[in-house]
This record gives C-alpha cells, sequence and structure tokens, in this order.
C-alpha cells in the first residue's frame, strides 16, 4: 500500500518528472490545436528520442501530450471552427457560435474545467475500476468490434453535413480509403494496381491533413477578404451556477466517455460523439438551440473526450489491447522499454500502474492551469491574418505529412487528400467520416471476418449470432435504431407504431 | 435539410462523377475476389463499396431535384470557375504543386521559404521587405519547433544537400 502512494505520487515530487510533465501537457495542447499536427504523431515521435531515457521519465513526457492533445482541439474547434483533432469535431459545432457572438473565452473556460472534470473521472476509474472494467470489455466478440465500428461511422455521419446519404458516402470513402494496401490476413493485394508504393497502404495521416489541413486552408481563400474575425475573450472563469448547472450533465457524459474510451478500438472521437448526441437528446429546454450555441453541447463531448483518456488506459494496461491510436503507440513505447502490457503487468510492476495513475492526475492539473491561463497569447494566433496563416498551415501539413515515414509521395497524397476534401466541402460533404473510416476500416473488416469465420462462413449463425448474444444485441438494436431514425424508413415505422397503438405517434 | 436552396455550380456534375467512382470502385473490389466466399479480402471493400454506390445515387438523386443554379451563377464554365475555383485558389493550387515538386530538391528550408513568400505575397500584397522580414520570422519558428524541439527529419534537398 506504502508503495503504491510513493509511485502514485512520483511525478508530484521528483523535480524533473514534474517539469517533463508539465512540459509535456503544454505542447501537448498546442500539438491538439493545430491542425495536422495529431496527438498520435506527437506521441509517435516522442517515442523515437525517448528510448534511450528511463521508463518513468517517458511516460510522464508522453502521458502530458496525450492528455493535453485530446483538450486542445477544442481550442481551435472553438475559435477556428477547425477540429484540432477529430475528437473535437462536436466540440465545434457549438464552441465556434459561441465564439462568434463574442463569447469565445467563457466558452473555452468551460471546455477547460469540464476537460480536467472528465479527466479525473476518466483517472479515478482508470484507479478504482480497471480489473472490473477490463473483464467486462474482454467480453466483446469481433461482431461487437465491427458494430462499434458501424456506430462510430454512421454517428459522425449523421451529425455533421447536409444530408445523411452524403455521411454515409464519406463514410464509405475512407473505409475504401482504408483497405487499400496488403490484406493483414492473407497478404493479398487489395486496390494496388500492381504499384508497390500503394501496396503500403495510405498513411492514414497524410488523409487526415489532406482533409482537414489543406482542403480546410483551400475553403478559407474563399473568405480572404473577411475582416479578421477578434474573438474577444473577456470571461475565462467560468460561472459558479453553470457549473453547477452542468454538473450532472459532465458526471454523466464523463461516464459514457470513460466506458467508450475504456473499449478497444473507440477512443476519443466515438466518446465525444456519443456524448455530444446524448447530451442533444436528453436536453429538454437549452438556453440555445443546438448547432447555434448550446452549452451543453459543448460540455458533453469535452468531459467526455478526456475521460476518455483515463479509460483507454485501462484495456492498455491490464490486457494490452489499445483503446485507441494514441494507445496503440504508448503500448509501443512500453515494448521499447522491455514491458509486457497485459494482464501480469499490474501483478509483476505494480509501481507502473500507480505511477501512471499518479502522472496523469498531474498532467490534469496542469491542464487546468494552462488551460485557463494561456488563451490571450492563444488568440494572437487567430488574429494573425489569413494571408499568413493559409500559407504557413500548408507548410505546417508538409512537414507534419512528411514526418511519418519520410517519404516525399505521401505528401502528393495529401495535396491529393486536400483537392478533393475542398470539392467535397464546397458540395456539402463532411471529411469527418472520411478519417473515421480510414480508420475504422482495416478494424472493421478484420473483425467482421473474424466473425464471419467464428459462424464457419454461415450467413444465418453470423445473423443470429448478432442478436442471440446481450451485447451483440444491444449494440445491434442501437445500430438500427440509427439507421432508421436517419432514413425515410422512420416515418413509415413510427405510423407503423402509431397505427398498432391505436394513437398518433410523435416522430 | 436541403430542400429550398439552388444547385450550386457543378454540384450536379460532382454528383455525377461520385456515382462513377463508386462504380468504379465497386467494380475494382469485386476482382480482389469476386464472391467466392462470405470472409474473403474482396468481400468488406464490396460491401463498403455497394454501400458507396447506393449514398452516391441517392446524393444524385436529391441533387437532381434542387432548383437550378441561378441565373448568372455559374451555368457556364467561367461561372463554375469564379464560383468554385476562383483565381486567387487556382493560383494557390500551382504554388503548392510547384512547391511539392521543388521539395525533393530544394531542400525544405529554400522551398518552405520561396512559397511562404509567395503565398503572402500573392495573398496579401504589402511590401516585399514586410513579406521578407514575415517570412524569415515564420521560418525560424517552424525550424526551431520541429528541427530542435521535436526532432523531425526535414527533406534535404539537393541543391543545398548538407546546408541546412
Amino acid at each position: 500500500m506504502a508503495e503504491s502512494f510513493v509511485s502514485l505520487t512520483a511525478s508530484w515530487f521528483d523535480p524533473w518528472l514534474l517539469f517533463l510533465t508539465a512540459a509535456g501537457t503544454f505542447a501537448g495542447i498546442y500539438v491538439g490545436a493545430i491542425p495536422g499536427l495529431s496527438v498520435t504523431m506527437a506521441t509517435s515521435i516522442l517515442i523515437s528520442f525517448t528510448f534511450k531515457w528511463d521508463v518513468t521519465p517517458a511516460l510522464a513526457l508522453i502521458g502530458g501530450v496525450f492528455m493535453g492533445g485530446v483538450y486542445g482541439g477544442s481550442r481551435t474547434a472553438i475559435l477556428l471552427n477547425i477540429p484540432g483533432a477529430p475528437s473535437a469535431i462536436a466540440t465545434a459545432l457549438e464552441g465556434y457560435p459561441m465564439a462568434k457572438r463574442g463569447e469565445a473565452g467563457e466558452a473555452i473556460g468551460l471546455t477547460t474545467v469540464m476537460s480536467v472534470f472528465g479527466g479525473y473521472v476518466g483517472i479515478l476509474a482508470l484507479a478504482l475500476f480497471a480489473p472490473a472494467i477490463s473483464s467486462f470489455a474482454i467480453m466483446f466478440n469481433s461482431r461487437d468490434y465491427l458494430l462499434l465500428g458501424l456506430i462510430g461511422i454512421l454517428l459522425v455521419g449523421s451529425l455533421s453535413g447536409e444530408s445523411f446519404a452524403k455521411g454515409v458516402f464519406a463514410g464509405a470513402l475512407g473505409v475504401l480509403i482504408g483497405m487499400v494496401g496488403l490484406d493483414p490476413m492473407t497478404a493479398e493485394g487489395r486496390f494496388t494496381f500492381g504499384s508497390i508504393s500503394l501496396m503500403g497502404g495510405i498513411p492514414y495521416v497524410a488523409a487526415m491533413i489532406g482533409f482537414f489541413g489543406v482542403a480546410e486552408a483551400f475553403i478559407q481563400l474563399h473568405s480572404l477578404d473577411m475582416p479578421v474575425v477578434k474573438q474577444r475573450i473577456d470571461r475565462i472563469i467560468p460561472r459558479l451556477s453553470d457549473l453547477r448547472r452542468y454538473f450532472w450533465l459532465a458526471v454523466r457524459s464523463s461516464g459514457i466517455g470513460t466506458i467508450i474510451g475504456a473499449l478497444p478500438g473507440a477512443g476519443g472521437d466515438i466518446a465525444a460523439l456519443l456524448a455530444y448526441d446524448y447530451a442533444k437528446r436528453t436536453t429538454k429546454n437549452p438556453e440555445r438551440p443546438f448547432g447555434e450555441g448550446a452549452k451543453e453541447g459543448l460540455i458533453a463531448p469535452e468531459a467526455a473526450n478526456n475521460a476518455a483518456v483515463g479509460g483507454a488506459y485501462i484495456p492498455m494496461l491490464t490486457l494490452g489491447i489499445p483503446g485507441d491510436a494514441v494507445t496503440a503507440v504508448i503500448i509501443g513505447a512500453l515494448f521499447i522499454h522491455g514491458l509486457k502490457p497485459g494482464p501480469l503487468m499490474l501483478v509483476e510492476t505494480p509501481h507502473l500502474f500507480w505511477f501512471t495513475v499518479g502522472n496523469l492526475a498531474l498532467a490534469n492539473l496542469f491542464l487546468l492551469i494552462f488551460g485557463l491561463t494561456g488563451i490571450r497569447i492563444f488568440t494572437k494566433i487567430i488574429e494573425c491574418p489569413k494571408a499568413i496563416l493559409i500559407p504557413l498551415i500548408i507548410i505546417l501539413s508538409v512537414v507534419g505529412t512528411y514526418a511519418i515515414q519520410n517519404n516525399p509521395v505521401d505528401i502528393y497524397w495529401m495535396l491529393l487528400f486536400g483537392v478533393v476534401g475542398y470539392f467535397m466541402k464546397v458540395y456539402g460533404f463532411e471529411v469527418g467520416p472520411i478519417i473515421l473510416g480510414v480508420i475504422l476500416g482495416p478494424m472493421m473488416d478484420s473483425n467482421y471476418r473474424r466473425a464471419m469465420m467464428g459462424a464457419r462462413n454461415d450467413i444465418g449463425i453470423f445473423a443470429w449470432d448478432f442478436v442471440s448474444h446481450p451485447i451483440s444485441l444491444v449494440l445491434t438494436v442501437f445500430l438500427l435504431t440509427l439507421l432508421l431514425s436517419r432514413t425515410p424508413l422512420w416515418g413509415v415505422f413510427m405510423r407503423w407504431v402509431g397505427a398498432s397503438r391505436g394513437r398518433g405517434a410523435k416522430g | 435539410m436541403e430542400r429550398g436552396r439552388a444547385r450550386r455550380p457543378g454540384e450536379r456534375a460532382f454528383a455525377v462523377v461520385a456515382v462513377i467512382f463508386a462504380i468504379v470502385a465497386s467494380w475494382q473490389a469485386y476482382g480482389i475476389s469476386g464472391f467466392s466466399g462470405l470472409s474473403t479480402p474482396g468481400f468488406f471493400p464490396m460491401l463498403a463499396a455497394g454501400v458507396m454506390t447506393v449514398s452516391a445515387l441517392s446524393v444524385l438523386w436529391s441533387t437532381l431535384r434542387l432548383p437550378d443554379v441561378e441565373e448568372g451563377k455559374g451555368r457556364t464554365l467561367g461561372g463554375f470557375l469564379r464560383e468554385v475555383l476562383p483565381i486567387r485558389l487556382r493560383v494557390m493550387v500551382l504554388m503548392v504543386i510547384v512547391y511539392m515538386l521543388a521539395l525533393p530538391w530544394m531542400g525544405f528550408v529554400l522551398s518552405s521559404s520561396l512559397f511562404l513568400f509567395a503565398g503572402i505575397q500573392v495573398l496579401w500584397r504589402k511590401r516585399i521587405l514586410i513579406t521578407c522580414g514575415l517570412t524569415v520570422a515564420t521560418m525560424a519558428i517552424v525550424y526551431g519547433v520541429f528541427q530542435v524541439v521535436f526532432q523531425v527529419v526535414l527533406p534535404q534537398g539537393i541543391l543545398l544537400r548538407g546546408l541546412f
């Protein structure tokens, strides 16, 4: 017990670890905020020059970047309407309208406090429920992951953009981009057209930077002559009445975030969208309608995505399964340091588990400090004329893309995606579902095939499995409801329900 | 949600291109392993491409039902270029392409500086000295952050090998 406590507070009292955690969190906020720079990328680069260090300083730095990065995406989402990271897509929907009304400071303050709150809920869950949650998550099997992937893409597709069909199109396009390359199970080429460079697949960071960085820069060219939006930052510390009012929403969203984060394959992005959707459905009388700056729609995704950080560590440390892309990279870091994340890690190296818990809690504290103080300096970037910002975004996108594997071909991919993304944005397609498709596509493909093989390639058994297992059944019903509610079939369904009950249905 | 608005210039053509792309993708996906099994490498791509085709057709259908593009707002090629691909964008894309081609040859520092200078000059039209100063300052920060802090390997280029 005493040993655990020493490990828990290790980074709080060691000046070097304290500094690294602070630096990591600070850098993470900016990495997360700058579109095109991803936390995944930053952590992969950090691993390449921390692998000679001891394991604790490396974990301290990476943990800080992770915590700061998940939050940082919200800054640019609020101020620029560009989600710095996919987990901030929902934040942009409500945060930007608030900023346009001159409430940017309030939006950022509220976001910061709720992110920190969510972060602590996630960390608490990691400390308390790690064994219990992981034993629940281990019951998920391939078809459940397939369902989760589908739900994730459809949610992004239906939440944004002009129509559901456009969202589905974008999601499917992303899945196909993710399929390019050698099939991981049979090493057969898919969409490679005999090209060797295509066999390695299309790097998803190139797609992400192209769609989110370059395409956005091109779109911004249309509004170059508009006067620079001076975001007034007046009130940063959120009102106590707001904190009290949204406390329970933050608690529930953090719960959603922790659970989703703990599910392998689903990270802060899906957690944020589910929490946003939840807030939208359950808030009866928002102060302002959703989409026009509802605080509920800002709080829910931000509390959830930071809660997902703690959640994501649960399966990573107890099962050796990454909760999302960043934790996948962190697992790689642990391997480099000679550790084996998995069921035995808690038994063999409990001090590392407690160190991680204490370190994340510290990073979260720094998040509060940096989140509430650096905003005015940060907004100077926004006041920078677009004529400088646009070429700069393109240069940063080029560096970012090149940094993944030092391959100039990736830069050409990025430009292609930038141009395609530009046209799609102009014609009302959202690019968010594409990225989700790219990331989740390969995961869904392998899980689909595992599930199908498990059903001995019998479509009947396969379909029966979806309704005969409790977890799968819940997810299937959720997926079907989601699908139904977004298509014309919903009206038919509601009329049928209404008729069969003998009274008018609401929908 | 979409009802009531007029079609955007080039929107119909884009929807048609999307349908064609989806059909070609389906055909390519079929080529991977055909209908030879339910857990073959090609099955999931076929599923995705199929979903894409259906949604592309649905997008095309709703696009065709929208009121036509407003008079004088891009019914011709010239109008399309003005509305969707303004001259500024065409110049910028061209500059990005030149920049990317020059990158392996000139190296990161030189080509990015030139691109940044040209980009700011084209978009902002301030005095050359101001643009020069801005370019140098910005590049110093970018170089500092990436080369020194993040230690990213930046393309070196053949022209100035070893210099930057």
